[in-house]
């Protein structure tokens, strides 16, 4: 057992890397990302243009509204958002393996200097050298530098760096006044070692962004999971035990309803009848709790009786989603185990019914709801956001939609990541409850 | 003697007849198939163009324009002596004919699913009433219209959707468990991969990057969903190629081909056809839910999650929610009791009861 989890666990592993390089390699080679959105907002002469802008603004406002940006800064720009640097490149980076390039400084060379003193803040100082087309860069004692590293930042070819001064004075490269290069600190940061980056909308890490949002989802879809099985497992019971009657007709009915309409749009139906549109005004239109004015008035339980208020909506609508398959599964599991032969045994040998049923049949009945149990956990994240959308909940799931919407590359890639795991982790869970409640299986 | 050769029934012929024994599949399944069949020649029902004018002797059939590909659809106003620019209005024709010998017939429902605001006569949010039977949406086109047209495009969607996918599930499936060894190996890791994302995500994702068409779309969908099948068939296939009529076809010699389209191909087949209306019920949903998050068909195609959507911005709306709702949950729900009907007629379960 112990090694079958070990092996299914290093198997994640490549799989994990798929996955994410896949969708890496999608958002990266897209038309139309945070690079193109910013340097049209800038463009534009947008001056709320909500996308990062960050640590490259000063160099792209001074170009002013409507006019086309520098080469410099667009130079810049591509390196704020890691574009400067090959797709594969790019995904190392973001997993951590490869150097990360932070802290940029510029630094220019006038004609005929080979060396230059630059000055790094906090009194500490590089002194560039030129080496053919590359760069050396040594601290004050003459040592080597550990901490920086440099390198010509141009759209000309080696060679031409190397006899810049030569070609320069025989009059060729004109619209190339000086040698400019970058110099700058490296490090390796990426999911590997936690860290996410830093969101382009929020301008916050991408950790801290998810952290509350994550919560109010995990609330939300363990309250609806725990509603839905508290539900189906007793009416699936019941209607197998009375397969045939009319109140297993009657629910049938209602099975087949809830299987015909998805969860979300359910929840628009509830909206509509009960949000205090056209018809009755008995719940919130959204949220998770009032607005913060009032919020913060409330005493402890008007306080809770407020969250309460807010969820039972959402929380009716993602219950309604799951309802019918969990239940019909109950059922028809349950019929199947009742037409073994060792139920049959059972009551010959004069066991009660109520022996037989609650201790020889749904136990072994329960089986295939254990093993969807991963399934279920993989769907409280893929399954919210239409939910959080509709019922306008600050949750996880509305937070990669609007990602996407955004171009929120970092934020879009840490939805993934932990959507991914918390599958993979939620399939290796489901055989393990599998093999829990089935003493049969055994993995090896 | 007479020689009476009794011909048995075919198994087929047999689970046709258990189905149709199950009424509500049945007639779920006549419904459907005759609401889209009607839903193909829609322009001759619902259309704001005329299906008969009589103009000065003359006979026109602007609304069978519609239905036949080649024929230009554009009819101008000036053809019917009418004083304004672009397209006949055949609504106010209609009216402004009464006492001449010219005449024309509308379709039942006189309204197509274009014509908004710039229409003088429509209005923004109309509630339903006798001329709008279900209200106008946010930019005074006809709700109704819009739903029916809509109707035929989910339909169609999830129709291809759901053989494309079983082509490729079916074949993929099928090989892995034929052929097992690398081939095997290679396509349970990138399923494993496949499976592991979140599919609606990753869609949205490539949604909001190119803007799909209809069969983009379903490009994109096709992509990321004809995995569940091959999980299935895989098994399936394995199976069977151990039974001993497999062993047999290979000991005489019969190519791979043949031993899979010929011998086990029919064999592990018929169980998935059950599938069938299930997986469309997944294709319709999944067309709803793109619209509605304004990653699905281009903008001015009729679809009921784009009306889902615009209902649930303007909550007072209700008419826009309650449509779009009912005729997808209408729609799913005749699908749903076919595939019921299907795996009962299919897979006849015989249960015990207790006493």
């Amino acid at each position: 057992m112990f090694n079958y989890v070990i092996r299914r666990l290093l198997l994640m592993i490549p799989t994990f890397l798929g996955a994410t390089l896949l969708v890496f390699v999608i958002l990266q080679m897209a038309p139309g990302g945070p690079l193109e959105k910013t340097i049209m907002q800038i463009q534009m002469g947008s001056t709320n243009g909500g996308g990062g802008e960050g640590g490259a603004t000063s160099s792209g406002s001074t170009s002013g509204a409507g006019t086309l940006l520098p080469k410099r800064a667009i130079k810049e720009l591509e390196r704020f958002y890691g574009f400067d640097k090959p797709v594969w490149q790019r995904y190392l980076i973001w997993l951590g393996v490869w150097e990360r390039e932070i802290k940029h400084r510029n630094l220019t060379f006038k004609s005929g200097e080979t060396e230059v003193k630059k000055n790094m803040g906090k009194r500490r100082y590089a002194y560039v050298k030129k080496n053919g087309a590359k760069l050396e860069v040594y601290d004050k004692e003459g040592n080597i530098s550990t901490l920086w590293t440099a390198r010509f930042d141009m759209d000309i070819s080696d060679a031409e760096i190397i006899n810049f001064e030569e070609l320069k004075s025989s009059g060729k490269l004109q619209d190339i006044p000086k040698l400019e290069a970058t110099i700058f600190e490296t490090e390796y940061s990426g999911i590997l070692t936690g860290n996410l980056g830093k969101s382009y909308t929020y301008q916050q890490p991408v950790i801290e962004v998810m952290k509350p949002r994550f919560k109010v989802s995990i609330l939300l879809g363990l309250t609806g999971l725990l509603i839905s099985y508290l539900v189906c497992i007793p009416l699936g019971i019941k209607k197998a035990l009375n397969h045939g009657s009319k109140f297993d007709l009657l629910s049938s009915a209602i099975i087949f309803m809830a299987y015909s309409i998805p969860g979300w749009a359910f929840g628009g139906v509830l909206l509509v009848l009960f949000g205090g549109g056209s018809f009755w005004d008995v719940f919130p239109l959204g949220g998770l709790h009032s607005p913060q004015e009032i919020w913060v008035n409330l005493s402890f339980f008007e306080k809770i009786f407020d969250q309460i208020h807010h969820a039972i909506l959402p929380i009716i609508a993602w219950t309604i989603g799951s309802f019918a398959v969990l239940t019909v599964l109950m059922k028809n599991s349950l019929l199947d185990t009742m037409s073994q032969d060792y139920i049959r045994t059972a009551f010959a040998k004069g066991l009660s019914e109520k022996r037989v049923i609650w201790v020889h049949a749904v136990r072994n009945s329960v089986i295939p709801i254990a093993s969807g149990i991963g399934h279920i956990i993989a769907t409280i994240i893929a399954g919210s956001y239409f939910i959080e959308m509709i019922f306008n909940i600050n949750g996880f799931g509305k937070m990669g939609f609007q990602a996407i919407l955004d171009r929120d590359y970092p934020i879009t890639m840490g939805f993934l990541v932990i959507a991914v795991i918390i599958r993979l982790i939620a399939n290796l869970l489901s055989d393990l409850a599998l093999a829990a409640v089935d003493p049969r299986i055994r993995f090896k | 003697m007479t020689q009476q050769i009794i011909k048995s029934e075919s198994i087929n012929h047999k689970r046709w007849r258990k189905f149709k024994s199950l009424k509500r599949g049945y007639y779920s399944f006549i419904l459907i198939i005759t609401l889209y069949i009607l839903s193909l020649f829609l322009p001759l029902f619902i259309n704001s163009k005329a299906l008969v004018v009589q103009y000065e002797g003359d006979y026109y059939f602007p609304a069978f324009s519609e239905v036949i590909p080649w024929v230009s659809t554009y009819y101008d106003g000036n053809m019917f002596g009418q004083d304004i620019p672009g397209a006949a209005n055949f609504r106010q024709l209609q009216k402004s004919w009464d006492d001449s010998d010219n005449w024309l017939i509308m379709p039942i429902y006189p309204f197509n699913t274009f014509e908004d605001i710039t229409n003088n006569e429509n209005r923004m949010y109309e509630p339903p009433s006798t001329t709008h039977w279900l209200g106008t949406d946010n930019t005074g086109r006809d709700v109704l219209a819009r739903m029916c047209y809509a109707f035929n495009i989910s339909i169609s969607f999830a129709f291809v959707l759901t053989v494309l996918n079983f082509i490729i599930g079916i074949s993929i499936g099928g090989a892995m468990g034929y052929f097992g060894g690398k081939f095997d190996l290679f396509f349970q890791r990138f399923i494993e991969i496949w499976s592991s994302l979140p599919l609606l995500f990753v869609v949205i994702i490539i949604s909001s990057i190119i803007q799909p068409s209809f069969a983009l779309l379903i490009f994109i969908y096709t992509m990321v969903n004809w995995i569940f099948l091959t999980y299935y068939m895989r098994a399936e296939f394995y199976r069977e190629k151990s039974k001993d009529y497999v062993s047999a076809a290979i000991s005489m010699g019969q190519s791979d081909t043949k031993i899979i389209f010929k011998h086990i191909l029919p064999n592990s087949l018929i169980p998935v056809i059950t599938y069938f209306p299930f997986s469309m019920v997944g294709g319709i949903l999944v067309l709803v839910s793109l619209d509605f998050l304004g990653f699905g068909l281009p903008p001015p195609t009729p679809s009921w999650g784009q009306i889902l959507y615009v209902g649930l911005s303007n909550i007072t709306k209700w008419w826009m929610v309650f449509s779009p709702i009912m005729a997808q949950f209408f729609t799913l729900l005749c699908i749903v009791f076919i595939g019921e009907g299907l795996r009962e007629a299919f897979d006849p379960k015989i249960y015990s009861r207790l006493r």
